[in-house]
Order: structure tokens, then sequence, then C-alpha cells
């Protein structure tokens, strides 16, 4: 899994059907230091996820494609789990 | 999914089984400059390498799109073709207000 930070969210009306009614996040992925690291990715939410929260993504698309209720679905990223904060050993 | 633009439609001749009749879009993959920045100085190339992706919604070129790479592109088929990105979003708008 991924630790990333919602920056922002993705408006689409033509999708694939089963993103339907599910929040589209951006995220941008954090490195090892909780800086930004690489490209944002467009993420499903269905966990409420608010602005700049640190969250968890998950790129297994067997699990995304459950959560959507559609097998045939190219769904992938997804948040799984909103951080309340990370510990680091220092 | 990734967003990217696209820059170019490809034409296929000689295919593998299982993709004749397919649509492709050459998109040019957004780096955090280019959600940052925008594309406004009309450079719809970013430094990424840009890639090809089935597409059946009818994506063209200049479209922004949320692409899906990996295994899960061959999932909405019935008997999976040979591809790794597909086309998943046209994309209407984005919202972007990083943390500084």
């Amino acid at each position: 899994m991924q630790l990333a930070r919602v920056e922002g969210s993705v408006t689409s009306t033509r999708k694939h059907p089963s993103f339907a009614g599910w929040r589209l996040l951006i995220c941008q992925p954090l490195d090892s230091d909780m800086e930004p690291g690489g490209a944002p990715v467009i993420a499903l939410d269905s966990l409420g996820s608010g602005m700049h929260q640190t969250v968890l993504l998950t790129s297994d698309g067997a699990a995304a494609r459950k959560a959507v209720g559609d097998e045939m679905s190219p769904a992938r990223m997804m948040i799984i789990a909103i951080i309340d904060e990370s510990q680091e050993d220092q | 999914m990734k967003l990217g633009t696209v820059i170019g439609r490809v034409t296929l001749s000689v295919t593998s089984p299982g993709l004749d009749g397919a649509r492709w879009l050459l998109v040019s993959p957004w780096t955090r400059d280019t959600f940052i920045h925008g594309l406004s100085d009309g450079n719809q190339i970013t430094s990424e390498s840009s890639l090809v992706i089935y597409d059946n919604l009818g994506g063209g070129i200049g479209d922004v799109v949320g692409y899906i790479e990996g295994r899960e592109a061959a999932s909405p088929f019935v008997n999976p073709p040979p591809i790794d990105a597909i086309n998943a979003a046209l994309i209407d708008k984005y919202f972007y207000t990083p943390r500084e």
C-alpha cells in the first residue's frame, strides 16, 4: 500500500459505469519523509476523506472491483484508510 | 487511475488476435507540475514518456483522460485482450489545491 495526501478531486461524466457515484480524489503519493513523491494519482474514495488528509492507497484491483460491485470494472487505486498520524522511529 | 492529455491517435495494421477494431489514443502522462501549473502554455506534452491506451469512451486529441494501467486494464472484457492501459474516464474538470 501507499501513503498519500488528498490534494483535490476530479469530475467525469463519461467514464466506466462502475465508477458512477464514486468520489474521484487526487492523491499525492508521499515518500519516506512524508514529502510529495511522484505524480498524483486518482483514487476511488468511499470513506469521505477530506482535503489534505493523509490516506492509505491500495492498487489491488480485486479489492476495488469488489468495492464497486462489478467484476469487469477496471477500478484499481482506492483509498482504504484515513491515517490519524504516522510515527517513524527517528 | 492517472491523468494524461491525449496528444494523438494510433492506427494499428497487423495486430495480435483480440486487438482488431479497437481505438487507440496516444497520451502524455501528467506530472505533479502539470497538476500545479496546468497546460496553459499550450504545451500539451509533459516530461513523462507517452503511452498508448485502449479507448472506447471516444477520447479526442486535447482531451484530459483518466487511464488505468496494469492487469486491471483488461478487466472490462469477456475474453481479455493483451492490453495494459485503458481509458477509464474523460475528465471534465479537476480541482487541485496542494498543501504548501
